[in-house]
This record gives C-alpha cells, structure tokens and sequence, in this order.
C-alpha cells in the first residue's frame, strides 16, 4: 500500500471522528439543551463565583526549561534518521552522533550550572 | 414527580434509558465536605456513589447536616453551577433555604443513607426529565455590573463615568449582588486583562511632555548620541551623517536619561531603537514583582469554601502569579467561637452547643464540662477521669486519621483517602477493646504512609513559617515546639503521657508528628481501658468563675466561665486554629499552587473552631 | 477491513480501560459502570462557560481523541492488523501524541476559569519534562531495529524483547507515557485537590464524554505502544498473535493506571529537575549504550 493512500486512510480516519463526535453532540442535544440560569455558566470555583476573567499573561516558571528543549528537541530530529540507517553506517556514525551529542550535553551542564534548571 | 433539578422534556424513550442510566451511576458533591460526613459517621465510599470534587461533574448534592449560615450562599452556588439534571439528597438538614426542596430525605445515619439513596434513585429514574422545569435562582447568583478604574481597581462606582485619579474611563465589570465581589482589596494588586493594555497608554500620556526637558543640541550621530554638533557633518566615530538632535531620524534621542525626577535610574539611549522607549522593566516599574523580577498579570482565584482537600467552611482566596501564590485572603464562614455574651443559658446547652462544633465535638464537650466543672467546684474521680480522657484520644486518633484521608484527597494518593477514612469510621464510636484490636491496621497504614514513594519530596520543606510566629498543637510540636496542654494532665501522666515533638517545622514534620500521636494515642487508650463520652454532671445553683484548657487534635483550646446561679453568663474561647489561620499568609507567599494548598492542609484547620 | 477489526479492539479496549479507571480512582469495579456512565453523560446539559474562547473550549476534546486514535492507528496488533503501516510509524505516533497538548493547552484557556487554565499552563511544563525522555528511547528501539515502522520494531525483538535489552529507555518511556496520558502521579492537569478538575472541570455532558473517551484512547496507544517497543508486541508462544496483544497491553493499561493509587502526586519543579537531569542523562546513556551493543551484538 502505498504511503499516500496510507495518509489519506488516517485522513478519512481523523474526519470519521470529527463525524462521530458531531453525531454524538446530536444526540445530546436531541435530549435536550443547556438551559440558561443564573450563575450556572460561571466557572465552578468551589462554591464561590469567580467572574473575573483569567486571560492574563501567565507566569510560567519552567523558560529555562524550554530553550534547553527547543536545543533537544531539534537534535531528535536529526536522531531520526540516524538511528534507522544506524547499523549499516557501523562506528563512525556513532561517534559522529556522540559529537554532537556531547556537544548538546555540553550545553545542557552549561544550563545547569547557571541555574536553567530550576523553578524561575 | 419532577425533580427539583430535572431538565426540560417528556420523559419517553430514550430519554427513560438515560434516566435510568443516571439512577445508576450517582456522581454526588457533598456538602460540607466528606471529612464532614465521615466525621458524622456516614460511610460515603461504600455505598456505590462517585464522589466529586467539583459541582460540574456532579449530579446529586448530598447535604450532610443543616447547612451553616454562613455557607447558604455557597451552597446555593454550588446547587446553580451543577448541570441538570440534579438531585439533591438532605440528610438530617431540615430547611435547606436557598436551594430547592430537596428530592430524598433521610435521617444523618449510614441506614439513613441507605434509604435516602434508595429512594434518590427511584425519583430520579421517575424525575430527570419533566415537562415543566423552573429556573433556579437565588440571592446569591444575581450579577450586578459595577463600574471600575483599570489603573486603580479600588475605585469603585455604579454608573460609568471618569476615575477620579487618573481621569480615564470606568469599564464594566460583572460582580456578585451579594457579598463582596472579585477584587475588593487595594493592596491586592490584582490586575485584570486591561491593565497592560493601559499602562503604555497612560505611561505614554505621562511622558508627553518629556519631550522639552531633553538637551537641545543641534546635530547628533544616530548611533552616537554623545557626539553633538553645531552643523551638520559626519559623526568622527562612525562616519554617519549627523541628524537633527529632535530624532528627524528617528533614532538616537540623547538625554533620554535626563528626564528629571521621573525615573529615578535613568536609561541609557538604546542605538538603534526609538526615542521614548521604556523597556519593560521601566514600563512596570512601580507595579508589583514576582520573585524573579518579571511583572506578569495577577489573577484571583478562590480556593473555597467547598475545595476537596481543604477543610470545608474556609473562605481561601488566593492570589496567582502564574502559577505562584502572591498572595493570600483566608477567613472562615462558619466561625463559632464567638461565644454569646451576656445572656444567660443552662449549662446543658452551652455544652450542646460548644459540642455543636463539628470536627472534634468530643473534646469541646469535654472542654466546656470541665470549665464548667471548674466553675461549680465539683471534682472527679480518677475512673471517670480516665474515661474521659480516653474519650479525647480516641478523637484524635479519629481526627488525624481524617486528616490523613483528606491529605490522600489533596495529594491523590487515593489509597490514603479511602484507607484512612475507612479505619476512622472503625475507629469513631469504637470501644477500647475495638480500638486495640484496630492497632494492627492502623499501624500498618501508617508505616505505609511514612514510606509512600514520593512522600518526601511531595512535603519536605513545604510549609515553613517564622520562628516567631504562634503555633499550637501538632503543628507547633512539628518544630520541636513544647506547648501540649496534656502535659499539665495528671491523669494523662498516670496513663504514661509523653510529649511528642519532631523537628522540622514543615509539613513532613507534622504528618510525622500526627502518625506519631495516633500510635500513642492507641496506646493511652490501651492503658485506660475505659472510655466514656464527657457527661456534664449536675452543677446545682452555683456562681463562680473557671477555667479549663484541652488538648484537642489540632492545639491546646482554653475556655473561661463564668456561671452565676447555675447558669452560664459569661464566657470565653480560644481555640488553635484562630491563630493558625494567621499563619496562612506565611506558609503561602511565593509558593507554587500545590504547594501551597498542602500547607494549608498541612496545618488541620477547622473553620468551626475560628472566629467568624 | 482491518480498520474496522481495530477500531473494535480500541472501542473494547477503551470500554475495559474505563472500567479499570473506575476502580483505580473510586474503589469500586463494575462492568456496566462506564456504559451506564456514559449514558448519563449524553444526558447531562452540556453547559459552556460565559465569555469562554468557543473554539478552543469546542476543539480541546475533539482533537485529544483524533490525536488518540491517530496513535492507535499506527499500533500492530497482530502480522498485518494494523490500521496503516506507515514506514515511520514511530515517528507518526510521537507526532499524534503531541497535539495532545495542544488539546490541553486549548481545553485549558477555553473555558476562561482559574483552575482549568493553571492546569492548561501546568501541562505544558509537564510536556517540556516529558517530551525528550518518549523521543529518546524511541531512538533507541529504531537503532536496534533499524526501521521507524512498527511492524518492524516488533519482529526485530523475536530474539529478545527491548526491555531486557534495554531496560533503561523502558522504565524513562514509562514514566514518560505516563506523564503524556496525564496519569497519577503525575497528573498535574487534571489535579483533583489542587485544581478540583483542572482541565476536565469545566467540560459536562457531551463533551466530557469526548474528553474522557479522548483520555482512553491515548492511554490505549501509549499502552499499545510501550507493548510494540518493549514488550514485543504480538510475539509470543501458543496464543495467537492478537491475543498477546490484548493481553499485553490490557496489562500495562492496568499497570499505569493502578500505579498512582499509592502514591501522592509528583510537584511540578520536581518533575522538571528530575527529568532534564536525571532522564536526560540517563536517556543519552542509554543511547550510547545501545549503540555500543547494536554495534557488536547481531541479535
């Protein structure tokens, strides 16, 4: 089978869900619709109503996290192919990749030590 | 039959199906709180109902007890916020006024409970859906729209019109018609979505007229703004041609940094970049930080009254940096300790309705007797003594066993949760016999307990406050504190008493601590052999003054008298958790959510025994 | 054909994973628990949040179940039942996995409600701990294998299964699935006492329905996968092939949903710091050492 009709298989899977849920979604609303009443449609706040919106910039206390894992993550890319032609390639492209490896590493310890890695 | 909460629709066909469906898999909130129900003696987890922690994905509410004054309005909430079709199952709760009549009664026991479900599953079957459903509205749901500075949210107004500090338009904002709504406090400095979008506006306006006090030079290099010139010419660092000094070209606007009083640490011109540019450190330079120097929008999130895992009844509001605390506003709803003066009331029913505390009525029983016991001048034997000392532990034991339940819900160590309150329900209205043989079980739960894999990690250093603060109880005893109303028991000393105490000051220190105390506890009781509820005795018309103090599960309470002819007429209470709750602001700042949220559970409050 | 054969398995699979859950989080095990449960769920209003983003809010729980189903699509379940055995199926099933967080991001901000947004936040900090250490052994079953496609992945361990050849990418991809699938310990999104529901508590009626059945099917195929890269998949003797995939992954479903019962949940610095140094380093170790022993060892 070929990969293009393969795709279009997941393809027409991924739309056969939206399908499924959108019948599922008719069938409750066959049973009937939300009503409308007061304070129902707040966000349950543990019995207090919270009306205040909470779009807000966030503080997120993992950046430093996150610039290591964009370093990584585009090196798994690389990994990818290297790992299926691996063997053939024999010890060079082990040691080409412990390079580059190492040299990521390197970066990550560099992170590390200059407090990355931690709750900001 | 309709229920009170059933949604609109005939009942036919598939919508039978989906009735019946929903007899038979009960989701329930429960109000107050499981720690509540349990501590009433109702076995909640055995009897086939999902209990959630949120009113959104629940379908009954299962009211425990009558509601409290100060929650009705929560409750009605809660009861608005859950999707129809609910039920709602009153045990032992009389009027439940805002909510709904409720659809199943039943008597506050676990055959009540039985029967209530039983019957709650026959309306519901009958009821989900009917032709004619109301909307349900209280008080406590009605929107009022306020009118609200973005700069200056403490300004407040009811029509729209111009903040009188700053002159900008008031926005809408939707609040509660009741109660105080979202942000009242000025020193919260909680900021809302429109606040970043005003402060470079107003920060800009404030800056118009900066313009004039800047050093008029004539001709100055773009990228060198120390290089000025009378005529125009080519800059000697650079080789640019020199611009007019006003930022014809748009860049290099020297004496940027002049800008008299305004900031204090004037900017160095950045090259390249445009005249009157504040970064964003300048930009937020007088708003509040987070601990990494950054300035992000704060919102305010309420923790309660009805959060799983923190005691129910405590109004916790905190306020979120992220994902941070930054800061914290927690008073209870259902405060008793104030005790009414003045009016003169029969012992008997001043022991009632101290003991009308839940969580730890035992020992407030036991309280309010000896005081009164002290004022009357009547003393005991060492049996009854001991009986009634026993009794106390035996609520400990009770107490940190729920605790420990509640910990297991806050943390998801949900093997904890049903464990722990399984063997509290054991353990709560046991007889000696039956608490020794419970020794076996409740040793190996706690054992389990103390070497969870994860344990430490999720409370070592969590919890920490001053050294100067006022802590009583497990939680003062968890940092080598010696306070422990118990060592001043003689009786206690006769059964072997020893003051427990673990070092650490944080919420590892206490769990310890609590495990610690269960184990004695059991032993106590053990070595007493006889335990009985404190009974008031008959105090006769007597008039006097006294005093009393018991260790309670959660710290040493005090309780002052004052009876004139057998009645009571005065009196005064001090109880642990008051001043614990003072403790909240310490244990919270600059923590991550979770964290914070096991502090505070850390710490056993009971919003019944504070001040309200 | 076979579509259809393992679409069936992921809806029983997904049925007996429900039932599963239901004793794991409430105590209580019951055949008809989750059929009853999802009845009453089509049932109940479905009730949006007021000044909520309707798209992401509407989009949250369908996508987790497309990325879900997806990751199953790529999972052998016996020589030739397989939904489409694309050549880099592992790749493909990293690549459906991740927009679980896009999921969880959009279910988070949607409803415009504190808890469900920390949650959304929260998860994406769970997601920079998680992500590297389900990439890294992958790698290092493809080393092995020399393929990305599964099928392959699991013939190549017909002399011995990967997680005795390599046990360290096992127990990292593990713990990694399961902080993927949000499951306790690590279920920082979907806290019940720290959040009361995060992401899931403002969702009722159909689309809570979706949502769980979403989570289901991404337990199923981190499930399923851990059983293609480690436990060899359909090999085994006597039974038939399908029938050890059932089995296997029944058990490792069961196994990463009872495993959060006894334990508290894991704090969020914590997951981070032990991921990036511990997990990385140990990830990198395992690689070489695959390496070194692909290199020398024919098997």
């Amino acid at each position: 089978m070929s990969e293009l009709s393969q795709y279009a298989i997941l393809f027409g899977l991924s739309i056969g869900v939206f399908g499924f849920v959108i019948s599922l979604y008719a069938f409750a609303r066959a049973i009937g619709r939300a009503r409308a009443e007061p304070g129902k449609d707040v966000p349950a706040t543990a019995g207090t109503l919270s009306r205040d919106p909470v779009w807000v910039r966030y503080h997120a206390r993992y950046a430093g996290y996150a610039l290591l894992f964009l370093a990584f993550d585009m090196e798994m890319a690389f990994m990818y192919p290297w790992a299926v032609v691996y063997r053939e390639e024999g010890l060079i492209a082990l040691l080409d990749m412990g390079v580059f490896l190492a040299i990521l590493f390197l970066g990550l310890l560099y992170g590390w030590s200059q407090g990355a890695l931690r709750r900001q | 039959m309709m229920l009170s909460g059933a949604r609109q629709g005939a009942l036919s066909g598939i919508r039978r199906v989906i009735a019946t469906a929903m007899s038979r898999d009960l989701s329930a909130f429960v109000l107050p709180g499981p720690a509540i129900a349990r501590s009433r003696g109702l076995d909640l987890a055995g009897s086939n109902l999902i209990i959630v922690g949120t009113p959104r994905h629940a379908g009954v509410l299962i009211i425990v007890g009558p509601i409290a004054e100060g929650l009705q309005d929560a409750a009605a909430v809660v009861y608005a916020q859950m999707p129809r079709p609910r039920a709602i199952l009153a045990l032992g709760a009389g009027d439940i006024a805002p909510l709904p009549v409720a659809d199943a009664s039943a008597p506050l026991t676990q055959d009540g409970l039985r029967s209530g479900l039983a019957e709650l599953r026959r309306v519901v079957e009958a009821g989900a859906f009917h032709v004619d459903a109301a909307d349900f509205t209280a008080a406590a749901l009605e929107v009022r729209i306020e009118y609200t500075c973005p700069m200056h949210p403490e300004v407040i107004r009811d029509e729209p019109g111009d903040c009188p500090k700053c002159g900008m338009t008031l926005v809408p904002r939707e609040t509660s018609a009741v109660g105080h709504g979202g942000h009242e406090q000025a020193q919260n400095m909680a900021e809302t979505v429109d606040h970043s979008e005003h402060a470079p506006k107003s920060d800009d306006s404030c800056h118009a007229g900066h313009d004039e006090t800047a050093k008029d030079a004539a001709y100055t290099c773009p990228m060198h703004p120390e290089v000025v010139s009378d005529e125009p010419g080519k800059c000697p660092k650079c080789g640019m041609n020199l611009v007019k000094a006003d930022g014809e070209g748009g860049q290099g606007h020297e004496g940027h940094g002049t800008h008299g009083g305004h900031d204090e640490h004037s900017s160095e011109p950045v090259d390249g970049i445009e005249p009157h540019f504040m970064s964003m450190v300048e930009l937020t330079k007088d708003q509040p930080r987070s601990s990494d120097g950054l300035q992000m929008e704060w919102i305010e999130a309420p923790f309660g009254p009805f959060f799983p895992g923190l005691p129910a009844g405590l109004h916790l509001s905190l306020t979120l940096d992220g994902d941070t605390v930054a800061g914290s506003d927690a008073r209870s709803l259902v405060g008793m300790a104030d005790l009414p003066g003045g009016t003169a009331m029969a012992p008997g029913q001043f022991v009632d309705h101290l003991a009308a505390m839940q969580l730890s009525p035992i020992a407030y029983r036991a309280l309010a007797c000896a005081a009164i016991e002290d004022a009357a001048g009547i003393a005991f034997g060492a049996d009854d003594r001991r009986a009634r000392a026993a009794a106390i532990e035996r609520e400990r034991i009770a107490s940190h066993l729920s605790w420990l339940a509640e910990f297991g819900v806050q943390t998801g160590f949900l093997w904890l949760a049903g464990r722990a309150g399984a063997l509290q329900l054991a353990v709560q209205g046991a007889g000696t016999a039956e608490i020794v043989a419970l020794a076996g079980p409740i040793g190996r739960l706690i054992r389990r307990v103390q070497a969870a894999p994860l344990m430490r990690m999720r409370l070592r250093g969590i919890g920490r406050f001053g050294k100067d603060r006022v802590a009583w109880g497990p939680v003062d005893r968890a940092r080598g504190g010696g306070s422990d109303a118990r060592s001043d028991d003689a009786t206690l000393k006769e059964l072997g008493f020893g003051i427990r105490v673990r070092n650490g000051g944080d919420a590892l220190a206490r769990m310890m601590l609590r495990c610690d105390e269960i184990d004695q506890s059991i032993g106590l009781i053990a070595t007493a052999g006889t335990l009985a509820a404190p009974m008031l005795a008959d105090v006769g018309v007597v008039s006097g003054e006294g005093a009393a103090s018991i260790e309670t599960p959660r710290g040493a309470a005090r309780l002052t008298v004052t009876l004139t002819d057998g009645k009571v007429t005065g009196a005064e209470l001090e109880t642990p958790s008051t001043a614990h709750l003072a403790l909240i602001d310490d244990l919270t700042r600059q923590r991550e959510l979770g964290d914070a949220l096991v502090a505070v559970g850390s710490l056993d409050l009971s919003p019944w025994e504070m001040r309200g | 054909m076979t579509v259809a054969i393992v679409l069936l398995s992921l809806a029983l699979g997904a049925y007996l994973l429900a039932v599963i859950e239901r004793w794991a989080v409430h105590g209580h095990l019951s055949l008809t628990g989750p059929a009853w449960a999802a009845l009453a769920l089509l049932g109940r209003e479905s009730v949006l949040a007021r000044k909520s983003d309707r798209l992401f809010f509407e989009i949250g729980p369908v996508l987790l179940l497309v990325a879900g189903l997806l990751a199953v699509a790529v999972i052998p379940l016996a020589p030739g039942l397989i939904i489409s055995d694309l050549a880099t199926g592992a790749l493909f099933l990293n690549a459906a996995l991740a927009y679980v967080l896009v999921a969880l991001i959009m279910a988070g901000w949607g409803p415009n409600g504190a808890y469900a947004m920390i949650a959304g936040w929260r998860f994406l900090g769970q997601f920079i701990a998680y992500a590297m250490l389900i990439v890294m052994p992958i790698t290092a079953v493809a080393m092995r294998a020399e393929s990305l496609s599964t099928v392959q992945i699991v013939t190549s361990q017909a002399q011995l299964w990967n997680v005795i050849y390599q046990p360290i990418g096992f127990v990292l991809f593990v713990v990694a699935a399961m902080g993927l699938a949000w499951l306790p310990p690590l279920d920082l999104p979907d806290a019940t006492g720290e959040l009361a529901g995060g992401v899931e508590a403002d969702y009722t009626g159909a689309r809570l329905a979706v949502l769980r059945l979403g989570r289901m099917t991404i337990i199923l195929a981190l499930a399923g996968a851990t059983v293609t890269f480690y436990l060899g998949g359909w090999l085994g003797p006597w039974l038939p092939p399908w029938a050890w995939s059932a089995i296997k992954i029944m058990l490792v479903a069961a196994a990463m949903l009872g495993v959060g019962r006894y334990m508290p949940r894991i704090r969020e610095a914590r997951y981070l710091a032990l991921s990036w140094k511990l997990g990385i380093s140990l990830a990198l170790a395992n690689i070489f050492i695959v390496g070194v022993i692909a290199l020398v060892v024919p098997l």
